[in-house]
């Protein structure tokens, strides 16, 4: 484990805010963490969560009228939320990269694999022609592409959807950023491809040291990936830890609620699966308090009067007035 | 590639052949050559040889094969109205109504290309919504309104251009060309800015919203996020996917030039094919009616494709939807 005080990305009080016809609506509220050099922190919670939110403001990406409204970013003792546009145009794909969910539509359909690579290599490394294009060749063979040279001169449909999320993956790693925010980089695929990619995503991250934020809803994908992991529900954080406490001794209810909810085998066999009551409130309809309260098996008076902060423990935080006790079966 | 280029050029024949025929049944039924050949007091005997010469007793099947086959050979038949080959009657205005047509096309890429997309990349910009509100004008002005206009001010008002003719015509043996002279150019000037507004404010519209809608796609996005200047999202991987439909209205429009100009060409009395087409059609001259029809349709097939054998160039997918 490395050392804990200097995180590669530390994010505060991030907050992100939606202009709905003049109201303004909360979508990510105070939400920090942090992500600590070669370490991979996975962002786990339901849909509308806030976790795709999180990974677009954090390189400044979010599509209006969402805005950045408060909290601040740091990248290796770079303050990113003070950036010029252009600065920020460093940032993205040279000291982060940023893999999409849908190869389907994530890749120019006109352009070639070759130059969309070569592109975003020229953007952040001065290298000659012919060095770009011997990187961008190796990138799609560390991938495991076979026959870059073939591959180099095709257009995104003339391959399977597998090999175009490797041709992302390429595309978000070829300019060796020291972090990569991977938003639900499994989700549209085919589960048998699923895990090919999620091993790929896992070499890549031994071999480079790369630190990783795994934005996902699916907590088997957690369990195989990640060092440690964010809980969000309703834009703010509800809990993080390292997964295996997290996952043996959830501290938060709807840590424990969510990974009830995964359908996992137990040790004899038998599936198991309690859901949540109710629904995630939607933008904009949070609860007064404890934004999980109306669900919540052990909410009390004050859970429905005041949010609950964050607190610290030695490697964890969770943000509940009435935590599950570490025994508890 | 090859077996694309090859259904396209097919495909081409075939209409061709389809609209010849129309065009020929046109010849077959309407009017009467007989009455216009033969003398008041020509006997049975003279008419029946007649028929026979023009094959007139023939089977249609067999009049249509020979139609075409004169075609081939260069001969389109003569005008009722002037007794002239067709031939050499629509040669003649070819040069004047092609040359239009090339000036108001390069007119309306120069000027409304680099407008339209200026828009599509700033659609708030005061600029941009000044332009918008130009273009307006151009979608909804009639072509002889502008012509109209445009000979008030500046031949009018300003003495600047002339407002009819084609200036000094320079014959260079097959093609009797405008282009060659300074007056063929000040000529040229007003019919081709006339014609070309509409197409200019129409390309405008066009790749604003084609470059607004990529703009949103998640490609862009990607691109973006992988920290790829503005101008090379904008002028390379966002115009690259607007290209098709441009092309393609381009294309069409040219060949509406070619062959629809009518308006504009009376306005500037411009010798070219619409006022060809505008005296046949008032003469009743069905054989040059029926000819200009089958030239009208080459025009929009052999430019349609042309444009269509661009498209694989283009955009990769579309040989895949062939196959």
């Amino acid at each position: 484990m490395i050392n804990a005080a200097t995180p590669l990305l530390d994010v505060r009080d991030l907050t992100v805010t939606i202009n709905r016809d003049g109201r303004l609506v909360t979508a990510l509220d105070k939400v920090s963490f942090f992500v600590n050099p070669g370490e991979v922190l996975g962002i786990v919670g339901e849909s509308g969560a806030g976790k795709s939110i999180t990974g677009a403001a954090i390189i400044d990406l979010l599509v209006p009228p969402l805005k950045r409204t408060g909290g601040t970013i740091t990248l290796a003792g770079e303050r990113l939320d003070q950036l010029s546009p252009k600065a920020m145009r460093g940032v993205r794909g040279g000291k982060i990269g940023f893999v999409f969910q849908d190869p389907m539509t994530s890749l120019n359909p006109v352009i070639t694999i070759g130059q969309q690579l070569c592109d975003t290599i020229q953007a952040h490394l001065r290298l000659g022609g012919s060095l770009t294009k011997k990187r961008a060749l190796d990138w799609l063979d560390r991938v495991g592409l076979p026959n870059p040279d073939v591959q180099f001169k095709r257009y995104p449909h003339q391959l399977s959807g597998g090999m175009r999320q490797r041709v992302v993956i390429a595309l978000a790693l070829c300019a060796d950023p020291a972090l990569v925010i991977a938003d639900e980089p499994t989700t549209a695929l085919d589960v048998s491809v699923q895990a090919h990619i999620l091993e790929l995503l896992r070499d890549l991250h031994r071999e480079s040291n790369v630190s990783m934020m795994l934005i996902t809803h699916d907590l088997g994908v957690i369990a195989k990936m990640a060092d440690r992991v964010a809980v969000l529900y309703a834009g703010r954080v509800a809990e993080i830890g390292p997964a295996g406490e997290l996952f043996n001794a959830p501290k938060h209810p709807y840590t424990r609620g969510l990974i009830r909810a995964t359908p996992m085998p137990s040790a004899t066999g038998e599936m198991r699966l309690d859901q949540i009551p109710g629904a995630m409130p939607g933008l904009g309809a949070v609860p007064p308090g404890c934004a999980f309260n109306p669900r919540c098996f052990r909410a009390e008076g004050d859970c429905r009067a005041t949010i609950p902060p964050l607190y610290h423990e030695e490697s964890s935080a969770f943000s509940c007035f009435h935590p599950l006790e570490r025994v508890t079966a | 590639m090859l077996n694309y280029a090859a259904s396209r050029i097919v495909q081409t024949i075939i209409v061709l052949l389809v609209i010849s025929f129309i065009a020929f049944l046109l010849v077959a039924n309407i009017g009467d050559p007989l009455a216009a050949l033969l003398s008041a007091d020509a006997t049975v005997n003279e008419r029946l040889e007649l028929i026979a010469k023009l094959g007139l007793d023939q089977p249609l099947w067999t009049r249509f094969l020979h139609f075409i086959g004169n075609m081939l050979q260069g001969d389109f038949g003569f005008s009722y109205r002037t007794q002239d080959p067709v031939a050499n009657l629509i040669a003649e205005r070819l040069p004047a109504t092609v040359e239009l047509a090339f000036v108001s096309l390069l007119i309306t890429i120069v000027v409304g290309v680099p407008a339209g997309i200026y828009c599509g990349v700033n659609p708030n910009s005061l600029f941009g919504r000044f332009i918008m509100l130009i273009s307006t004008a151009g979608i909804t002005l009639p072509n002889f309104v502008v012509g109209i206009l445009l000979i008030a001010v500046f031949s009018v008002q300003l003495g600047l251009l002339p407002s009819f003719g084609r200036g000094t015509v320079v014959d260079l043996g097959f093609w009797k060309t405008g282009l060659l002279s300074v007056s063929g150019w000040r000529a040229i000037f007003l019919p081709a800015a006339t014609l070309s507004t509409f197409q200019v404010a129409f390309i405008i519209r066009m790749l604003r919203t084609q470059l607004m809608e990529v703009g949103q796609s998640e490609h862009i996005r990607f691109a973006r996020a992988r920290g790829l200047s503005e101008a090379r999202i904008w002028y390379v991987y966002a115009i690259k996917n607007t290209l098709l439909p441009v092309i393609t209205m381009l294309g069409l429009q040219l060949g509406n030039i070619i062959a629809f100009s009518v308006v504009t060409e009376n306005v500037f009395a411009w010798p070219g094919l619409g006022s060809l087409f505008l005296q046949s059609i008032q003469g009743a001259d069905i054989p040059v009616i029926a000819i200009y029809l089958i030239f009208v349709g080459l025009v929009f097939m052999v430019i349609n494709l042309i444009v269509e054998l661009l498209y694989p160039l283009i955009d990769a997918r579309v040989l895949r939807r062939q196959s």
